[in-house]
């Protein structure tokens, strides 16, 4: 009995993170799909989804929602022609979009689609003209000068921007310089940073959102990179970068060599001059 | 690596096997023969080359992998010394130092096993292993920190809430599943490394209290030969 038990604990261990628990439809556009769409409210980065239905078959729907970027690479044309409409953003693959929670946010598209104000409508940017302040707040934002109030980390962590300078920001996400025009300016990329619906931003930011004041900073921060900057190349920073570690490291090496300058170079040399002092 | 079953079975189910295995292989290798648990030095045979090989490469690794725990460990202190861009770029060119030091012993070591005839007649086919996984690791550590920077930020933001949430049985996988195949393949070899431990002589990492880093030089004679004891 003691032998089985952990094999039987082992395979509950590994299998209970495969299992998922039922949401709903309602919620999970508000949490994942609204940044980009709305029900009746006009195109955002993606279309405005009211009649969805009519205007493409759910099987081809289902199966797109479900996993995006496989659909992309087998070059459907519709999937192209939807990424060509959104400045050529792809969409992302929603984390825990089931088959079935398909079914039931196309049933709910459909259910919402006559209705107006739209439920799920994103909340939308202050229409105010971007200060100066707004531009430095921004900066120091995306820097982690100063740190966003609910907690997430810097933009700098994974993101840089044409107008900065030296060692800039991270590569692990795209380069942001141009985010503001790609996202469709101010309401696009501002409804996109008030529930981002990427994966990765999902998991980092969704106890970590941020404020309302903030995004209005980033935004002044993003227009004005879009307005006097380009992307920088990918590779621009890596020269000055691993020269830095090289230089390190070459200290280290120097510092070795002197920490252990009297250390014994060769053992059996020591040995063997031991045992001749000894045998004269 | 980018199916959502895939991700599942490298980043959850790799991850629990590669820790059952060490847990269970150590403990089990202690029992049946607690005297190998060590490196099976090798420094009598050759000095020289064995000080510029194995010194820099423990230094450097020893302190990379303190920073990867202490980034998992105190996440958000490691954001809040990086919420200065000069203290963030310091810290990431200080750790690609450390790498470098760690690259640089680890291939002085292989080409000492390499060319000196003394030292490869002791080496075994799991020594050749695990330099090379640790070569791949390191390598591809390295290749992680230049391409993808800034990984003391988005370690400690997107890759610590990852482990902590296998450690809490409720693995989340949004951010490894989306990461780069660098950053994935550091990871997965990280669980190899792991799940190889106990039957390899990466098992002295494990000897407590260890003084290698501090002792004064000494020398290691073998009364059996070490293919018996490997």
């Amino acid at each position: 009995m003691k032998s089985r038990f952990f094999p039987m604990a082992f395979f509950l261990v590994c299998a209970a993170p495969f299992c998922t628990t039922a949401q709903q439809p309602g919620n999970f556009f508000q949490q994942n799909c609204s940044a980009c769409h709305t029900i009746g409210g006009g195109r955002r980065v993606g279309p405005d989804l009211k009649d969805v239905t009519k205007r493409k078959d759910r099987a081809w729907l289902e199966e797109f929602m479900e996993d995006p970027p496989a659909v992309l690479h087998k070059r459907d044309p519709y999937a192209l022609q939807l990424q060509r409409e959104a400045n050529g953003i792809a969409m992302p693959a929603v984390p825990g979009l089931t088959p079935a929670l398909a079914e039931a946010l196309l049933n709910y598209i459909d259910a919402q689609g006559g209705a107006a104000p739209p439920p799920a409508a994103a909340p939308s940017v202050a229409e105010r003209l971007f200060t100066s302040e707004d531009l430095a707040a921004g900066t120091e934002l995306f820097q982690g000068t100063r740190p966003l109030s609910q907690g997430g980390p810097a933009c700098i962590s994974c993101h840089t921007l044409g107008t900065m300078t030296g060692l800039a920001g991270g590569r692990l996400g795209p380069d942001l310089t141009l985010v503001y025009q790609r996202l469709g300016g101010r309401q696009g990329a501002g409804a996109w940073l008030t529930a981002p619906p990427t994966p990765v931003m999902q998991s980092v930011f969704h106890q970590h959102t941020l404020q309302p004041d903030e995004i209005l900073s980033l935004l002044s921060l993003f227009e004005d990179a879009s307005q006097r900057s380009h992307p920088a190349a990918a590779t621009a920073e890596i020269p000055i970068f691993l020269s830095g570690g090289v230089l390190g490291a070459a200290l280290g090496l120097v510092l070795m060599g002197w920490i252990w300058r009297s250390r014994i170079g060769s053992v059996r040399r020591t040995v063997l001059k031991a045992a001749q002092r000894g045998a004269a | 690596m980018t199916t959502p079953f895939t991700n599942s079975l490298l980043f959850i189910v790799f991850p629990y096997l590669a820790m059952f295995i060490f847990f269970l292989g150590t403990i089990w290798r202690y029992r049946q023969s607690p005297f190998t648990y060590s490196s099976l030095s090798s420094q009598f045979l050759e000095n020289k080359r064995h000080f510029w090989g194995l010194v820099p490469f423990h230094y450097g690794i020893l302190t990379v992998l303190t920073a990867h725990i202490v980034a998992f460990l105190l996440p958000r202190q490691i954001l809040r010394w990086d919420s200065q861009p000069f203290r963030l770029h310091a810290l990431e060119v200080t750790g690609l130092a450390f790498a470098l030091l760690a690259l640089v012993g680890l291939l002085g070591a292989m080409l000492r096993r390499l060319t000196n005839s003394k030292v490869r007649e002791v080496t075994t086919t799991l020594d050749w292993m695990v330099l090379l996984l640790l070569l791949v690791q390191v390598t591809t550590g390295l290749c992680v920190a230049i391409f993808h920077p800034w990984g003391s930020a988005w370690f400690a933001a997107g890759l610590t809430p990852y482990l902590w949430s296998l450690v809490r049985f409720n693995p989340e996988l949004a951010f490894v599943a989306a990461a780069p195949v660098l950053v994935k393949l550091h990871i997965v070899m990280a669980y190899v490394l792991i799940g190889v431990t106990p039957f390899t002589r990466l098992v002295h990492i494990l000897v407590t209290p260890n003084p290698y880093l501090w002792r004064r030089p000494q020398v290691v004679r073998w009364y059996r030969s070490p293919r018996e004891i490997a």
